[in-house]
């Protein structure tokens, strides 16, 4: 977004026209980050639980001119469309916005109990939430590449944060090795592409890659910058062969870290490339459509073929977030015949997933705090004494397979849907089939940890009460409330028909 | 005098892809957390060459804008990675990728 | 000869006077001086010091984090220098601009100070 200033040197300086307005949440978000910092810089230190509450307060106080944005209805354009604030935008914000504030909420006791630095904690949470937000917003490579960048380097250290332990380190290293390794693809390919089209505008980028000349024939070299621009962010929604990062990085990262590479790290990942897909490479379909399918297909066979394999909850969650990233690619794989239903499909399916996966790991920390183990076998009899807790996990576990009437249901349907409309294509019908096929998979293995809650017995036989702190069991309530919604109401897949894009 | 070609701005664009290739494959070969972080700034190096070529190319000043953000997030992400690198190291002094087994894949 | 060969040609004859003149200078030296190799002179100079152990010899990281802490300060005033060039043209706005800029750069700075990363220790 500063292209622009700097891009005025040559000629006069025309000054830049800022709306405050469209720019509020990302404002009141940079202002929050600033008080987080200043809080724990000059609060003494035993006074723990400060900063968690200037977090959520700063994060849903950015959600206030999201939703005036929203009842505005304008749409708005900055920087000669570098920054836009669209429908899409708004409703992934308004996503990005929750998804962190249920991952405070699931932080507040994990980081006060444990020995970490929390201060620290909230700066960086805020600021890769703010990269997030910059994200939806970006329609320029430029703002895009320091959107991915402010997300990923806050969550290489948030990886990294049991600095004490060896699976944190390695959980770290290895997050950031790979991730880096994508980001330098990534910019290879946008070179590539602003060399062939001599702007970093989306909208000018998509008509040069649709026509196709610029610099004598360049073909072949427009198909490797819209691969490699592809493929980085292939790696950060964890697509197969790309994912071999991810469940040691799940594992070894504090869980509330966790669910937060695992839902908002992974739906910043699918709105950039969406907004590469739909907009940029929008001419090009016929390199983005084989290359989706191939990952699509490839990811969510391999993610559950590995779930089912998994002992450790946490694993399995990851291995599961894998598959569940291969049924997100799927519709993308149809963009050249139904690019309206693939956009609106994968909104929906990320709402929904982020409403699931999140409660998943939200009652995974829970019950942790009791057995202090990740290990499915230690779920055993939690029916016995936590009948509560049992439940509501069996609702998430069941969502994310897929089974009426909640949310994750719909989320499969609306890919089905997508796959299968306007009419049938070959590709499109074999790509459902095979979304088909595992969705009966995965099914086993989250019946597997419900089989193991409601009826084996209690491994060790203490069956005391599990204690639920006031913040998880807001986080759990707020997860399971929306998951149950989003199944029996319309409001995930109006939200994402609502998503459009600002006509270039 | 033998006759030399005039350099032209393709020169810099294969060399470019020649140093990313060899950062590239740096990466997935050496075994050394540090020297694997040396080739993904190779990489990025070779992106900001290709930028800046283009740039010249088609004189547009903003192939240069991009160049001055690879270069700040590059130094970013080295401050982070070494933070991170010399956290492994401190507890196991002489690791390589090799050694990163407590949680496989 | 093209000017782009003529301006190779002047770094080449720069070149190759500098590689006489300190061969020159090397070969009077070994005519003139005596000659009696000992052991002691065949150690690696280290400011008169004798050296120890092996040269990957680990060294204290004490300094690091003020290595990173340059780097990052260091590669942020790239951003300074384009609009410096330009500071008239871009007027109110533009030092306005900067100022939140450079804020936001002194906050790291107050972060790093009040850590106790600045001392010297």
């Amino acid at each position: 977004m500063f292209a622009f200033l700097l891009q005025s040197v040559a000629s006069t300086f025309d000054r830049p026209a800022i709306d405050l307005h469209a720019l509020a949440p990302e404002f009141v978000l940079t202002g929050a980050l600033v008080v987080v910092l200043l809080v724990d810089l000059f609060t003494p230190k035993g006074s723990r639980g400060i900063v968690p509450s200037v977090a959520g307060i700063g994060i849903l106080a950015a959600m206030v001119p999201v939703l005036t944005l929203a009842l505005d209805g304008a749409d708005r354009s900055m920087f000669g469309g570098a920054y836009v604030v669209d429908n899409f935008s708004l409703v992934l914000q308004a996503m990005f916005l929750l998804a962190a504030y249920v991952v405070v909420l699931l932080s507040t006791n994990y980081v006060a109990e444990g020995d970490y630095a929390e201060g620290e904690y909230y700066f960086l949470l805020l600021c890769a939430l703010l990269g997030m937000l910059v994200m939806a917003s970006s329609r320029d490579l430029i703002t895009m590449f320091v959107a991915l960048e402010l997300l990923s380097i806050p969550a290489y250290m948030l990886a990294g944060w049991r600095k004490r332990d060896r699976r944190g380190n390695e959980a770290g290293v290895k997050y950031y090795l790979m991730g880096v390794f994508a980001s330098a693809v990534m910019l290879y390919g946008m070179s590539l592409l602003y060399g062939i089209s001599g702007s970093t505008l989306f909208s000018d980028i998509a008509l040069a890659v649709a026509r196709g000349n610029g610099l004598g024939d360049t073909t072949p070299l427009i198909t490797l910058g819209v691969v490699f621009v592809l493929i980085g962010f292939a790696f950060k929604v964890s697509a197969v062969p790309f994912h071999t990062w991810a469940p040691d990085t799940y594992e070894g990262a504090p869980t509330p870290v966790t669910a937060f590479l695992a839902v908002s790290s992974k739906a910043a990942g699918f709105v950039a490339l969406l907004q590469l897909i739909l907009i940029a490479f929008i001419g090009r379909d016929d390199v983005v459509g084989p290359l989706m399918w191939v990952l699509a297909a490839l990811t969510m066979t391999v993610g559950n073929l590995i779930a089912l394999r998994q002992t450790n909850i946490v694993r399995m969650l990851a291995y599961s977030g894998v598959a569940q990233a291969g049924f997100m690619l799927a519709p993308l794989a149809v963009v050249g015949s139904n690019s309206d239903g693939a956009r609106s499909a994968v909104v929906t399916y990320l709402l929904i997933y982020a409403a699931m996966n999140l409660g998943a790991f939200a009652v995974v920390l829970i019950v942790a705090r009791k057995t202090r183990s990740a290990e499915i076998a230690s779920w055993g009899g939690l029916f016995e004494y936590a009948p509560g807790l049992t439940v509501l996990m069996t609702v998430f576990l069941f969502s994310l397979a897929g089974i009426p009437p909640l949310g994750g249901w719909l989320a499969k349907f609306v890919v089905f849907r997508a796959l299968l409309s306007p009419d049938l294509t070959a590709g499109g019908v074999i790509l459902a089939v095979v979304v088909g096929v595992n969705s009966v998979i995965a099914l086993y293995y989250y019946a597997n940890v419900a089989r193991q809650m409601w009826m084996n017995p209690v491994p060790d036989g203490d069956r005391t009460p599990v204690r639920i702190p006031f913040s998880l069991a807001a986080a759990v309530t707020l997860s399971v409330v929306l998951t149950v919604a989003f199944g029996v109401s319309d409001l995930a897949t109006h939200l994402g028909d609502l998503a459009t894009f600002l006509p270039a | 005098m033998i006759a030399i070609a005039q350099v032209t701005p393709v020169w810099y664009l294969v060399l470019a892809s020649v140093v990313f290739a060899i950062g590239a494959v740096g990466l997935l070969v050496r075994r050394n957390p540090l020297v694997m972080f040396m080739c993904v700034e190779l990489m990025l190096n070779a992106v900001t060459l290709t930028f800046v070529t283009f740039s010249r190319m088609l004189n547009d000043v903003n192939g240069q804008t991009v160049v001055v953000f690879v270069l700040v997030v590059a130094a970013a992400e080295v401050v982070v990675g070494l933070g991170i690198i010399v956290a492994l190291l401190r507890k196991q002094p002489s690791a390589t990728a090799d050694d990163l087994t407590v949680l496989k894949g | 000869m093209s000017d782009f060969l003529r301006d190779y040609l002047t770094v080449g004859i720069f070149g190759l006077t500098g590689v006489a003149l300190v061969g020159l200078l090397l070969g009077l030296g070994s005519l003139l001086r005596p000659t009696r190799p000992q052991p002691q002179k065949y150690i690696n100079y280290e400011s008169g010091v004798d050296p120890v152990g092996t040269g990957w010899g680990q060294s204290n990281v004490r300094y690091y984090i003020f290595a990173l802490l340059f780097v990052m300060f260091d590669v942020e005033a790239v951003f300074i220098f384009p609009f410096a060039t330009r500071v008239d043209a871009y007027g109110w706005f533009g030092l306005i601009e900067m100022g939140i800029f450079i804020v936001v750069l002194a906050l790291g700075l107050l972060y790093a100070w009040k850590k106790k990363v600045l001392r010297w220790v």
